[in-house]
């Protein structure tokens, strides 16, 4: 009996490295601290929202996260790797960070060629996810051209060249029509439950809620919160009631 | 070719601003050849140095101009526009990137620069020919004049990839880079240097060229010290661009 148990402890595999990981997470400019200590993990196939107040540290963490900046102290892994040693990063992670980064004079579908080259994805894929967000008819057009929703959906489009594990978005439905957010919406659920994960940041609740597993609640730098919406639901809260009582936004 | 490579050049020909620095480029050398090859005095066209200096010569400042403002565009165009993130989302390890703009801006800018001195040496010779100058270039002239161009209009490219990276902003490096070539370099520098000046990355360009200077200093050796500056620029902009934040 103990051979077998010793055995099957053995053979266990390790456990998976969490898809995302923050642990102490900080980064200062000067004396002041932009994100302080924040730690935390996401597991694969969840949908966790991202909020705080405007200025709350959001963007500065996605940053950490995709080796965009570096952290002053602590570190952000994904898949157990810092972002800049992943092999190929385009096939594991996809993120939009914000929602104009083109260059106006550059069509959408050309935008996402010069994507897809550099990660050696084929040219096959772009049509492919041009088609996904519905910018095939306008592809050819210059990305200066393109309306707020369409501006979203390219920069989707480029996160999804790779059809990547991990999609980390800020504020993906600022701009986007009613029936774009439920497209979206419905895209995010899917991706969660055939094993994605999907970290969204926003400061817009309604369209959180309906989205998410979880939410981390982030105020001035720091993490104050985990909340599992379900666990939130049997308390009879809402999220609006408890984000506003921990970022003190209470007497606006 | 490295995927990234790839990337780049796509990048260099899917907007339409290195068309229009090609036109600018044309266009200048066009007006600048038509001028000087009408207006100077037959008699100080006489001989090979002048008709060099005066006329065909004008190749290699626009080459390496133009080229310089190509490379630079190709990475503050990127932090002005934003694509920055996706490219380095895309590619984390940014020194590839780095690299992948020279090279890429490097060819682009040798193209500009061989059709902007078989420009001026085409123009040119129409020119005097029309006017009745004899034409004094010697066998290898035009030859090291085209391929002056290509070197210096390569080289410059990197020297602004390298400029662009460490500065990232857009107006200050373009009229900085102007300001340096058309200006500083000419009209200071010559007067306050004397001989230094000669050594200055606008002078080397014209040296590679055969465009003779003060001190002469051989095309090879010009080719070479030149090198220096492009590849002191392009580290200078490896390092920023590794080291520093992407906001």
């Amino acid at each position: 009996m103990s051979a077998t148990r010793a055995e099957s402890t053995a053979t266990e595999p390790p456990l998976p490295d969490p898809v995302v990981s923050a642990r102490s997470l900080t980064k200062r400019y000067g004396e002041f601290a932009v994100v302080e200590d924040v730690t935390f993990s996401l597991d694969r196939g969840t949908v966790t929202g991202f909020l705080g107040p405007n200025g709350a540290g959001k963007s500065t963490t996605l940053r950490l996260l995709l080796g965009l900046a570096e952290p002053t102290a602590g570190e952000a892994r994904v898949f157990g790797r810092r972002y800049r040693e992943l092999d190929e990063p385009a096939r594991r992670v996809g993120a939009v960070l914000e929602s104009n980064d083109f260059d106006p004079g550059r069509s959408g579908r050309n935008h996402l060629r010069a994507l897809a080259l550099a990660a050696e994805i084929p040219p096959a894929r772009v049509e492919e996810v041009l088609e996904l967000v519905g910018l095939a008819e306008v592809a050819h057009r210059l990305a200066g051209t393109y309306s707020l929703g369409m501006r979203q959906r390219l920069g989707l489009a480029g996160a999804l060249l790779g059809a990547p594990e991990l999609l980390v978005l800020d504020e993906p439905a600022n701009g986007l029509d009613p029936a774009g957010v439920h497209w979206l919406r419905g895209f995010l659920r899917r991706l969660a439950d055939e094993g994605g994960t999907v970290l969204i940041a926003s400061h817009v609740l309604a369209e959180v809620a309906q989205t998410v597993d979880q939410v981390l609640i982030i105020n001035r730098g720091r993490l104050v919160a985990t909340v599992r919406l379900d666990e939130l639901a049997g308390r009879g809260r809402t999220l609006e009631e408890t984000y506003l009582e921990l970022t003190g936004r209470t007497t606006l | 070719m490295t995927p990234q490579l790839r990337a780049e050049l796509l990048k260099l020909r899917s907007t339409r601003t290195n068309l229009g620095l090609f036109s600018a480029m044309l266009g200048l050398v066009l007006l600048v050849v038509l001028l000087h090859g009408f207006a100077v005095p037959a008699e100080r066209l006489s001989n090979r140095v002048t008709q060099l200096n005066l006329v065909f010569g004008w190749a290699a400042l626009l080459a390496s101009l133009f080229a310089a403002l190509l490379g630079a565009l190709s990475i503050t165009g990127e932090f002005r526009h934003g694509t920055i993130r996706p490219t380095f989302l895309v590619t984390p390890r940014r020194g590839r990137v780095v690299l992948a703009k020279v090279w890429a801006s490097m060819l682009m800018g040798s193209i500009f620069g061989l059709i902007v001195a078989t420009v001026a040496l085409g123009v040119g010779s129409a020119v005097l020919a029309t006017r009745g100058v004899a034409i004094r270039l010697e066998g290898g002239d035009a030859a090291l004049l085209l391929a002056g161009c290509a070197m210096a209009g390569a080289l410059w490219a990197a020297i602004g990839v390298g400029l662009g990276a460490v500065v990232r902003n857009q107006v200050p490096i373009v009229a900085g880079i102007c300001a340096w070539l058309l200006f500083v370099e000419q009209l200071l520098l010559g007067d306050i240097l004397g001989g230094v000046g000669g050594y200055m990355p606008g002078a080397l360009a014209k040296a590679a060229s055969g465009l003779g200077g003060d001190p002469v200093i051989a095309p090879g050796l010009a080719v070479l010290l030149l090198a220096l500056y492009a590849v002191a620029a392009a580290a200078a902009g490896w390092v920023a661009t590794t080291r520093r934040d992407v906001v």
